[in-house]
């Protein structure tokens, strides 16, 4: 039986692969050049850079509906780890060795992490990648048992989390107010008002990798440390 | 047809507020998010009844998002299909809401549930009005995540298997669309569907993605056989979610699946048409008799939404390669079939989950004794069975007819048996549960009461499911608003 079914689904998989080959083989000559469309519109964009002027300016739409799949992973996280027990906190190799090498590492970190942030205007860079650097000094300080002290209240979380969203959402509707077209900035300010949405995603987005990486479940095989999680729920 | 700048955002009004209303109660103290939500509640429905007149007086209209015009922005459109699904959406959310913020009273763990709502608010709003394939694609993302964490909630064994089933199978078929995705971008260097609508279709790129995205979008539409998660997940979630996700969740995937068929089918299509009108006249007969076979009260509707997403299938085959008389009929058969489905199956699964209340137990067979102690509860999902079973006057039966004389007209044989023979079948199973219901016996004569507030939601969506069948005709005409079906008579 299950040899039979592995040769279904081997035979499905091939015939899919083969259609697929195809497709791409008899690809037809595209009629459109977005590519060429972005360059000639970039002047009037909030940013110099194709991929930044796409993703907050011309489908700033999309984006904006990404930072809520994030926000809404980030929910649907906490929703699950706070229906389960919780386990023994498994992090937090506390030695010195490490500590002294964070505290070298992390303003160096928290710089690259703002530069990707405003290269993002000209060239490869912005909120995603920044938010990555950020949240990867996060775990770096988590890893070490060292905690931001800010952040032990869960609603300060929490609002940080949502920071980006609601930026956006308040980017996005105050042209409509002024009786544009919801999202559409004027040119004067196209360029602060990608920067102000920027900088609070670049902060939702570390948060929100960072909450992701803690509420996983406990490993059963792993070291067992001192549980610094029965203190205020919701903390990063 | 150009609006002014308040009027066309509109549409975008209906995603941003979900999504403000998301962040609202995700912050808010857990004991204010359900007033704030009742109280969002109302801008909701005054932004889609302003959508609706605007609809009437301009005719459809779009919003170029950003002030970017297609292709290199995104627009969202006004049409005849996007705003009656803005106007069943609200329908179905409002009781479902308010219903939940009684229901949810004694589940401490469903502190989230609000934020999730909204979220799925905004994504099927996205969904109905978005005219941009990757759009869509971010559209069902949100949807699927938002889906699979209202069916996480109740946080036991079960619902976490059901919920992670969900998960995989949501994903998949995200990425079997967004394969489609990629190849109609690198073939036509478009995602707009307006711009693709007028490329050439007889090529193996748009038919390789169309199969591709139909395949995810009939397993997101759990589509016979693609149905297995469908059960646990409708059947084992909060009452409220239950109800959310049979009556709209799955209509969202199978609404993108028109889109793309209308904008991108290539000709000499009836024999694809033909086997997704087979799996849906499968869907129909397997559901059913799934459907009877079930112990369990929530079960048993799930099973039903099975058969009923079957119904919605027989569209393909009526519509193509049959004449136009023949498919403007089941164009309006297949939407008052959506629109019927989704009113009273949200109504039946309230409606369960009321009698599951007063009973105390979840088995079909506890219900005996109960037509005598609390006929309220019985009476909306008697009354909701009326539509899933299409019986003269609900929105079933004209569905079902309107889809007969479809199929009459293009000499679909078989498909009136499947209606006919469906009909039977989903009488046999709403009669069962009636059976157990009017059992007399020393069993017991003691039931709780749910709150007042749980069952006249039930009651008013079962009856506007009855009624809908009466006032059809208006709808229907605005339904094919911006369709290829016309508006004339």
């Amino acid at each position: 039986m299950s040899r039979l079914r592995l040769a279904a689904a081997a035979t499905a998989a091939l015939g899919f692969a083969l259609a697929l080959a195809l497709a791409v083989i008899e690809r037809p000559a595209a009629v459109l050049n977005l590519p060429a469309l972005v360059e000639a519109e970039i002047a009037g964009a909030g940013a110099l850079h194709p991929i930044t002027a796409v993703l907050l300016d011309f489908r700033s739409f999309d984006t904006l509906l990404e930072v809520g799949v994030l926000l809404l992973a980030v929910i649907v996280a906490y929703a699950l780890r706070e229906a389960q027990p919780d386990g023994p906190d498994r992090m937090g190799l506390d030695t010195p060795l490490l500590r002294a090498v964070i505290s070298l590492l992390l303003p160096l970190m928290l710089l690259v992490g703002a530069y990707v942030l405003w290269a993002g205007a000209t060239r490869p860079g912005g909120a995603f990648q920044a938010g990555a650097i950020l949240a990867a000094s996060g775990l770096a300080l988590r890893l070490a048992g060292l905690r931001v002290g800010g952040l032990d209240r869960a609603w300060r979380v929490h609002a940080l989390l949502a920071l980006g969203l609601a930026v956006f959402v308040a980017a996005a509707v105050l042209p409509a107010l002024a009786g544009h077209a919801m999202l559409d900035h004027p040119a004067t300010l196209a360029k602060t008002i990608v920067i102000v949405v920027e900088i609070a995603l670049t902060v939702s987005i570390a948060l929100g990798l960072l909450a992701l990486f803690r509420l996983a479940p406990p490993q059963v095989d792993g070291p067992v440390f001192e549980d610094r999680r029965s203190k205020p729920r919701g903390g990063a | 047809m150009t609006v002014q700048p308040a009027t066309a955002n509109l549409l975008a009004w209906l995603v941003m507020l979900p999504l403000a209303a998301a962040v609202l109660t995700m912050l808010l103290p857990l004991r204010l998010r359900a007033a704030a939500s009742l109280v969002l509640l109302a801008p909701m429905t005054l932004l889609a009844l302003m959508l609706g007149a605007a609809l009437a007086t301009h005719g459809p209209f779009v919003l170029a998002l950003g002030g970017w015009a297609t292709p290199l922005g995104i627009a969202l459109q006004a049409d005849g299909p996007a705003v009656g699904m803005t106007l069943l959406t609200v329908a179905i959310s409002v009781p479902c809401a308010i219903h939940a913020a009684a229901y949810l009273r004694g589940h401490a763990e469903a502190e989230y549930f609000w934020a999730l709502f909204w979220f799925l608010w905004a994504s099927l709003n996205t969904i109905w009005m978005s005219t941009d394939i990757f759009n869509l694609y971010v559209g069902i993302e949100l949807l699927g995540l938002a889906a699979v964490g209202l069916v996480a909630l109740r946080g036991d064994a079960e619902a976490l298997a059901a919920a992670m089933r969900y998960l995989l199978a949501a994903l998949l078929g995200s990425l079997a669309y967004l394969i489609g995705v990629a190849l109609l971008y690198g073939g036509h260097g478009s995602l707009s569907l307006a711009h693709l609508a007028q490329t050439d279709h007889a090529q193996a790129t748009t038919a390789v993605a169309l199969a591709a995205m139909s395949l995810g979008l009939a397993l997101k539409t759990a589509l016979f056989p693609l149905h297995a998660w469908l059960p646990p997940a409708h059947g084992g979630a909060l009452t409220p979610v239950s109800a959310l996700l049979s009556a709209l969740v799955i209509k969202a995937s199978f609404f993108i699946m028109l889109r793309l068929w209308f904008a991108l089918a290539p000709p000499g299509l009836s024999t694809a048409a033909t086997l997704l009108g087979l799996l849906g006249a499968f869907a129909v007969f397997w559901g059913g008799w799934k459907a009877l076979r079930q112990s369990r009260l929530k079960h048993l509707v799930a099973y039903s939404t099975v058969a009923q997403i079957g119904y919605l299938f027989l569209f393909f085959p009526l519509a193509i390669g049959t004449g136009e008389a023949a498919a403007r009929l089941a164009w309006d058969g297949t939407m008052l079939m959506l629109i019927s489905h989704a009113l009273a199956k949200a109504a039946m699964f309230l409606a369960a989950g009321n009698l599951i209340l007063a009973i105390g137990s979840p088995r079909i067979a506890d219900l005996a004794g109960i037509g005598r102690y609390r006929q309220f509860s019985l009476l909306s999902f008697g009354i909701a069975g009326v539509g899933i079973m299409g019986l003269p006057p609900s929105g079933g039966f004209g569905a079902k007819w309107l889809l007969m004389q479809s199929a009459l007209a293009g000499g679909g044989w078989l498909w009136v048996a499947v209606l006919i023979g469906g009909g039977l079948l989903s009488a046999a199973y709403v009669f069962k549960v009636f059976r157990h219901a009017f059992i007399e016996g020393p069993k017991r004569d003691r039931f709780e009461d749910p709150p007042a507030a749980l069952e006249i939601t039930a009651l008013v969506l079962a009856l506007v499911s009855l009624m809908i069948g009466l006032a059809a005709h208006g709808p229907l005409t605005w339904l094919r608003l911006g369709t290829p079906f016309g508006v004339s008579e």
